[in-house]
């Protein structure tokens, strides 16, 4: 049996596998990590992930970027490039040639930023799908600024446009910010807490021009990639010279 | 008498310790500083700027790379001259020129007041190929990338004292490394002090440092030779060029991934699209900005990276 431990900033997910399918798979929030473990699990065959990776029990200790790669493949075997998009960081791996990048430095890309608008609405979080479908029209938001987005939001509802159509617009300038670390591919795989907003899926296939595809369970994908690392299954092509396309 | 001459960028230490004087790279004791610098664009010229100017540095003239480096660097400088310390600009041809070179060379010698130790070329030629030695130690896995990056990193200026620092490079250890992959360093050298060793603690053995790599390759017996050798200093000529010395670089060190270090507000950062495209081999993008501790974001994207070469492998 192979056990993976994800436990991230937020919450921590377990995943217990066995012949490779999946037998259990369990969410708490992460200060309760402990409740995942039972007392006869044996922290040999335990693969841990997340922010607090190396402060678990665990044989050994993979990062999400590896863990995210594993566990896609397993669903989606011919996935071309991962979206991961976390409250703190969005992660893009490109798994046809082997890179990845991370945006750390600036919340516009982020969770965050999606947090920082809803709090401004007093709406929750969840909702901002559901008012991103009620209309079309999208009040245009330039700011690549999470901070001075705000600002700008601000002036587009002094401008006359609806909560629904800012909240469209913001949409569309996160998926902005993120398509610029994205390379041109047919196929997206999204992960992460905001994979459940619509709107945010909406507005990065239209932006993208590729088809975005969510895995199944994908709050736990991560913690299966841990759970598959002993397996060693291979999630990075090695890529021909001649594929590259030098300018 | 010997003077202290600051410099900025790469300028033939051999001509300056020929000429009777000690050089001081200013760059060498930024990664040590904890100045938080006014006006900053990037780090490295701002410190070093901030320390010339609150006289912690203390330097009796500045010689200034205006051309082959970057405006940041120019504009630093020239605050510096306007403070009344003597300057002068150096300038490196794009276009490879031999006799450009040489005038540049002439140029810088009467700035230093001419030469008048002629051993001192064979003497650092011969540092050099100490230098050289190192290198391939280390290539061979008898020695730690760290270890040999501290000692190569100063060849810029010898830290000012080539006995003293013959001493040193003497004594690095010889010890077999065991590592995951092999790592090529390309763009300027990260600003973290300790980045070689945190390289190190995810198994990535850096097998090139691309710049350090030019302070110890380039060389010369007179200011002839010393054009010969230093038109071809990678960093100030085409890109084009660059990335065909990188590549043959690459294959003759047997690397298994790239790892492109850029500075905050550097135009060496837009130079990135242009490698992923002509290098080919996995390739991580890392930036830093002020000196410190390598930032725990950054050690997980080089953790990310040895995980990713090793499943690979
Ligand atoms: S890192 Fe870039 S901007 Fe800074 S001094 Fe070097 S070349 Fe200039």
């Amino acid at each position: 049996m192979n056990i993976g431990l994800d436990v991230g900033s937020t919450t921590a997910k377990i995943v217990l596998l066995d012949n490779n399918e999946v037998i259990r798979s369990k969410v708490v929030s992460s200060h309760n990590w402990k409740e995942l473990l039972d007392t006869g699990m044996d922290e040999y065959n335990i693969v841990s992930t997340g922010y607090f990776r190396k402060k678990v029990p665990h044989n050994a200790a993979i990062t999400e970027i590896t863990a995210a790669s594993l566990g896609v493949r397993y669903h989606i075997p011919d996935a071309q490039v991962i979206v991961d998009i976390g409250g703190q960081d969005t992660k893009v791996i490109d798994l046809l040639n082997n890179r990845f990048m991370i945006n750390d430095k600036c919340s516009a890309g982020t969770g965050a930023f999606l947090e920082l608008a809803a709090h401004y609405f007093n709406i929750p979080v969840e909702s901002l799908g559901r008012l991103h479908s009620r209309t079309q029209r999208s009040a245009q938001i330039n700011n690549t600024c999470g901070v001075f987005a705000i600002s700008e939001m601000i002036s587009q509802l002094v401008a006359g446009y609806t909560m629904e159509e800012v909240i469209h617009g913001i949409h569309e300038a996160f998926a902005h910010r993120i398509a610029q670390m994205i390379p041109p591919v047919e196929q997206v795989v999204l992960i992460g807490g905001t994979v459940l907003n619509t709107g945010i899926v909406d507005a990065m296939e239209i932006i993208l021009g590729s088809t975005v595809v969510i895995p199944p369970n994908p709050q736990i994908v991560n913690a299966l990639g841990a759970a598959l690392y002993k397996n060693k299954s291979i999630p990075f092509k090695n890529t021909d010279i001649l594929e590259q396309n030098p300018r | 008498m010997t003077d202290t001459i600051g410099i900025t960028a790469l300028i033939p230490p051999e001509l300056i310790y020929a000429c009777g004087h000690r050089p001081l790279d200013v760059n060498n004791v930024v990664p040590e500083s904890s100045l938080s610098p006014r006006s900053k664009l990037c780090a490295w010229t701002a410190l070093w700027r901030e320390l010339i100017l609150t006289g912690s540095l203390d330097i009796d003239s500045l010689v200034v790379v205006a051309g082959g480096d970057c405006h940041n660097a120019l504009v630093d400088g020239q605050k510096v001259a306007l403070s009344g310390l003597p300057t002068h600009y150096f300038f490196y041809p794009f276009d490879t020129n031999l006799r450009y070179l040489y005038s540049q060379l002439e140029s810088l010698e009467g700035f230093l007041g001419g030469i008048k130790d002629q051993e001192m070329f064979k003497y650092i030629c011969g540092l050099k190929k100490k230098g050289l030695a190192l290198e391939k130690q280390r290539v061979n896995d008898n020695a730690r990338a760290s270890d040999v990056f501290s000692a190569l990193i100063c060849f810029s200026d010898m830290q000012s004292n080539p006995y003293e620092f013959e001493n040193l490079i003497d004594n690095i250890p010889h010890t077999e490394v065991e590592y995951s992959s092999r790592i090529a360093l390309i763009g300027v050298p990260p600003i973290y002090p300790d980045f070689h060793k945190v390289a190190e603690e995810f198994g990535l053995h850096i097998v090139y440092d691309e710049l350090p790599y030019e302070f110890i390759r380039l060389g010369g017996n007179d200011l002839q030779g010393l054009a010969k050798s230093y038109k071809n200093y990678s960093f100030a000529g085409p890109i084009n060029n660059r990335i065909n010395f990188i590549n043959n670089e690459l294959q003759k060190r047997r690397v298994d991934g790239v790892i492109h270090y850029t500075q905050f507000a550097c135009h060496h950062t837009l130079e990135d699209e242009i490698f992923r495209d002509y290098l080919d081999y996995p390739f991580l993008t890392v930036q830093g900005d002020l000196p410190g501790p390598t930032p725990e974001q950054l050690k997980l994207r080089l953790e990310a990276f040895s995980e990713m070469l090793e499943i690979m492998a």
